[in-house]
């Protein structure tokens, strides 16, 4: 079964009067454990698409399946529970909160959870932070780490409540080509060990190069849906 | 929730400087709110003592007529009795109802002194000298000399009326005065005391004499002009008033009347209308500081706009975004209302013992007020300073939480 599946999406922004359509009739499945990136150029509708699986967004027209279950009816609150418990996401300007450690940034996202004690907390954060090469800069706050440490904390963020689907808009726009690597290099990582799906949005070709599948959209539809091995 | 007080706090201190205006704002708010209760409170309470202790007592009773011409400081409706019985039996009786624990008859009247420059007049007054110090303040203001004792031809004079008639105490005194039958009459006194008072009355218009004196010179049987009733407590005289009342009407018919305290005086009556009033005087002065709060949170949000976003991709509800931004606002609150009552309670403390000179505000006006004013230092407006300021701002910090909360996620993580 499908992780998620998309069936005739649509969705039209409306302008003042003016109706500006943003998908034009989507169709995909994304099985568990792929690597997928959705590319194509600005405006073609990529980060409408993401915000659309991560339950951020609501369709105008058609239907989405997320483990089984229609997303489409449900309420802003029983969308915030799949985000919380099912999803992670990485932003391109990491949108880390300043005023917290990389530590306490990371432990927000299973503080949400609520179902581990204070010392597994701990130590699950500790590990990820370990994984992503952050161990000694756990007690460091945003402004005192370089853009690659911020995406690393934001992706141990992602991953630590160990989710469904990550969903990550363009996630290296900011970096640099070897942090870029490094940081793709983490995900890859990520998706082989916990079988993780991922689903990027990006223009970048090194980030293209790491996918398992290229999805291209333009104009709000789907124009070459490719998979490699 | 401990997690969102957690991040709220630190929140807090990612700009310094706009936090510290906000605090400043609120705590300012607290510290007028504190100190203003506590000078009204000290005001109405001063207010309340003077004209229960120099004119209404706790009950009033007195003759139907007088009511309308006690200013005339007439003699010709006095209280004498009733039915039959003589004003001590009536006393007596009196003392017997719930409640009543002290009844202290005072017979008003006009007098004057002849000086070389100036008739100077007075209001005099005849008094049981013990009732009056165990019920007024004039022990503490009876700086010099004793209080007027039964049986002797002595008065007490305030020390301004004393410095204008040219007098002291141990010399004598001509006083010229109507009778209850209208003729004029003088009498020599001794001063045997004098009173040194913040009320204007006290120190500049009254004379106090015997009241058996005042009686026998002014061709006066055992009569008052008023009865004062003190009661065992001046919140329950509304109470006992009916009692009183029965007492008087089934005896006496409508002759003589009786006013609880606050029925006495339309400037008691104002002074509780105030009270009122300044209760929502503070709400707005705190609605106003939260103005400062309510750009503070405005700006927070406009700022975290991507920040909200992100939260409510991880999951955030809409009720945990308005609780955090609330409980920023609520702490910014709670800090302000903190200091400001602390600094409002040390100022109203300090002044409470300094006390605020009116001087000549007040003097001349025709209410019963001390012209040093002493703030009332009470835990009670602290608590009442700092608790109006957490709910009234915080009230106000929803409105900007609630935008942030409602705000559409896509939108926010789409903000620049």
């Amino acid at each position: 079964m499908a992780l998620v599946k998309l069936i005739s999406l649509e969705k039209i922004y409306q302008q003042g009067k003016i109706a500006v359509p943003a998908l034009r009739g989507i169709d995909m499945e994304i099985e568990s454990g792929e690597f997928t990136t959705i590319f194509g150029p600005s405006g073609s509708g990529k980060t409408t698409l993401l915000n659309m699986i991560g339950c951020l967004d609501k369709s105008t027209s058609g239907e989405i399946i997320f483990a089984g279950n229609s997303i489409n009816q449900l309420s802003r609150n029983e969308l915030a529970d799949i985000r919380r418990y099912n999803l992670g996401f990485i932003f391109q300007s990491y949108n880390l909160i300043p005023v917290l450690t990389a530590f306490e940034n990371v432990e927000f996202a299973i503080r949400l959870i609520d179902k581990h004690s204070k010392k597994d907390r701990r130590d699950k954060v500790m590990h990820i932070l370990n994984e992503v090469g952050l161990g000694d800069m756990a007690y460091r706050k945003p402004n005192e780490l370089s853009g690659g440490q911020k995406q690393r904390v934001a992706v141990a963020r992602a991953l630590i409540k160990e989710p469904k689907l990550v969903l990550a808009d363009e996630p290296t726009a900011n970096l640099d080509s070897e942090t870029s690597e490094e940081v793709l290099q983490i995900m890859k990582k990520m998706n082989e060990e916990l079988n993780t799906t991922f689903i990027f949005s990006t223009h970048d070709p090194q980030v293209m190069e790491y996918a398992k599948r290229l999805v291209e959209i333009k104009d709000g539809r789907i124009t070459k849906d490719q998979r490699r091995d | 929730m401990k997690f969102l007080i957690n991040i709220a706090l630190k929140n807090m201190f990612r700009n310094k400087l706009r936090t510290f205006v906000s605090v400043l704002a609120i705590a300012f708010a607290v510290i007028v709110i504190v100190f203003a209760r506590g000078l009204i409170d000290g005001m109405i309470e001063s207010s309340y003592s003077m004209y229960i202790h120099y004119d209404t007592g706790h009950i009033k009773i007195m003759d139907q007529e007088y009511e309308q011409k006690q200013r005339l400081l007439s003699l010709a409706y006095t209280v004498d009795g009733i039915a039959n019985k003589s004003l001590s039996e009536m006393e007596n009786e009196l003392l017997k109802l719930e409640g009543i624990e002290m009844v202290i008859p005072r017979v008003k009247f006009g007098a004057a002194v002849s000086t070389e420059e100036e008739l100077v007049q007075m209001m005099a007054w005849g008094v049981d000298g013990q009732k009056e110090l165990k019920f007024t303040n004039l022990e503490r203001e009876l700086v010099e000399g004793r209080m007027v004792s039964s049986g002797n031809r002595e008065v007490v004079m305030g020390t301004e009326l004393l410095r204008r008639i040219d007098k002291n105490v141990g010399e004598r005194v001509t006083m010229v005065f109507n009778t209850a039958y209208s003729s004029f009459q003088g009498a020599t006194f001794d001063i045997v005391g004098r009173i040194e008072s913040n009320l204007p009355l006290l120190n500049k218009d009254l004379v106090f004499m015997p009241i058996d004196t005042a009686r026998h010179l002014l061709y006066l049987e055992e009569e008052s002009t008023e009865l004062l009733l003190v009661t065992d407590d001046r919140d329950k005289a509304i109470n006992y008033l009916p009692a009183v009342k029965n007492y008087l009407s089934a005896n006496e018919g409508e002759r003589y009347l009786a006013q609880e305290w606050r029925e006495g005086s339309s400037f008691i009556q104002l002074l509780q209308v105030g009270e009122r009033i300044y209760n929502f005087i503070y709400i707005f002065l705190l609605l106003l500081a939260s103005i400062v709060v309510i750009n503070t949170m405005v700006m927070i949000v406009n700022e975290r706009t991507q920040e909200i976003g992100m939260m409510s991709a991880l999951g955030l509800k809409k009720k945990d975004i308005l609780k955090l931004f609330i409980l920023e606002g609520g702490a910014m609150a709670v800090i302000g209302s903190f200091i400001g009552s602390i600094a409002g309670g040390t100022l109203t403390y300090f002044l409470s013992d300094i006390g605020i000179n009116y001087g000549t505000a007040i003097e001349d006006m025709d209410i019963l007020m001390t012209t040093i004013i002493y703030p009332n230092f009470k835990l009670e407006h602290l608590i009442f300073g700092f608790s109006l300021g957490i709910v009234i701002t915080s009230l106000t910090a929803i409105i900007p939480a609630y935008r942030a909360a409602n705000m559409d996620p896509t939108e926010a993580l789409r903000d620049i």
